[in-house]
């Protein structure tokens, strides 16, 4: 009985070492990926991340439809591909950044907003600049990002963080600032309701 | 002597901040570039990229001289300001008033008067 105890506890030893160990390598090799690839020169490093990165950057399809910052040119499309371990890498490099900008668990995400989707579509129509799916076809403007599957990258956390002072998170300036415009609970609505879409 | 030299260092630094405080705000052009151009067009004709079939309405075309002289200064200040829902109009318009100085704002007139080729009311 004795000789099995000090199996098991070596054995849960000797997996938790491993364990702790692969994840520490990972987001080592990711920063390395992160660093090398350059990433940093377009991405802040300080901003919040999602769990659903790891699928995005083996597949990545445009979020924005014009480059950065522009209007008249579209956006080529061309972010660099990752293989199988360079994106579950990166992505446990990604998980690892905190912003002091966004406060956790204040937004369910998922759940319906019928407040917050008054907000989007009649209140301040944030699909003049944002497409998003409406009634099984992708409706609204082409300036912004689109939000077409906001609710599978996007947490609404960062979503309603974004909306209270949209420049803390990215230096984007075609966004209207809407602190002291929309009230907290709008903006929680709102936020709540983008990461529906899915 | 002393007198005029102080004189002199205090023109200079007032000249100076002056043209350093002009030169950081956004001129009127800049900023339609940036905020209004995207739904009205950079050449502000109301087809700019936002401006999908699928739009509810279209954005007001700058260059029609007809429908902007219908306009007074305070209803084009109000709406860029407050946007649409806060002037009777579409809530499509948003409001910049968070965005951009009041002055940056009354800057905008004489650049869409400028536009339209018109005299708001």
């Amino acid at each position: 009985m004795k000789d099995f105890l000090l199996a098991l506890i070596c054995s849960m030893a000797i997996t938790l070492i491993i364990a702790v160990n692969h994840s520490a390598a990972g987001q080592a090799e990711g920063k390395g990926i992160y660093d090398s690839k350059k990433c940093g020169d377009c991405h802040l490093t300080a901003g919040p991340n999602t769990d659903k990165t790891f699928a995005w950057l083996k597949n990545p399809k445009p979020i924005r439809q014009m480059e950065y910052n522009s209007i008249e040119k579209k956006n080529s499309g061309n972010h660099s591909k990752l293989s199988d371990k360079e994106a579950g890498d990166v992505t446990a490099y990604l998980m690892t950044l905190k912003s002091k900008d966004v406060a956790e668990g204040v937004i369910i995400d998922g759940k319906p907003n019928i407040q917050g989707k008054l907000v989007f579509e009649k209140k301040q129509c944030c699909y003049g600049c944002h497409s998003y799916p409406k009634s099984g076809k992708v409706s609204g403007g082409l300036s912004a990002p689109s939000l077409v599957d906001a609710g599978k990258r996007l947490q609404g956390d960062w979503i309603y963080a974004y909306l209270k002072n949209p420049k803390s998170l990215i230096p984007v300036k075609r966004m209207p600032t809407y602190a002291g415009i929309l009230n907290d609970n709008d903006m929680k609505n709102v936020a709540q309701y983008v990461t529906t879409f899915k | 002597m002393i007198k005029r030299i102080i004189v002199v260092t205090l023109v200079l630094f007032l000249v100076t901040m002056f043209g350093i405080s002009k030169s950081l705000a956004a001129s009127a052009e800049e900023n339609y570039k940036w905020y209004c151009s995207q739904c009205h067009g950079l050449k502000g004709d109301g087809k700019g990229i936002n401006a999908t079939p699928d739009q509810p309405v279209n954005p007001k075309n700058h260059t029609d001289a007809k429908e902007m002289a219908k306009l007074s200064t305070s209803d084009v200040e109000n709406v860029i300001r407050d946007g649409g829902a806060a002037t009777s109009k579409s809530t499509m318009m948003p409001p910049w008033g968070k965005s951009m100085t009041d002055a940056e704002i009354k800057e905008l007139v004489p650049y869409l008067s400028k536009l339209c080729n018109c005299k708001f009311k």
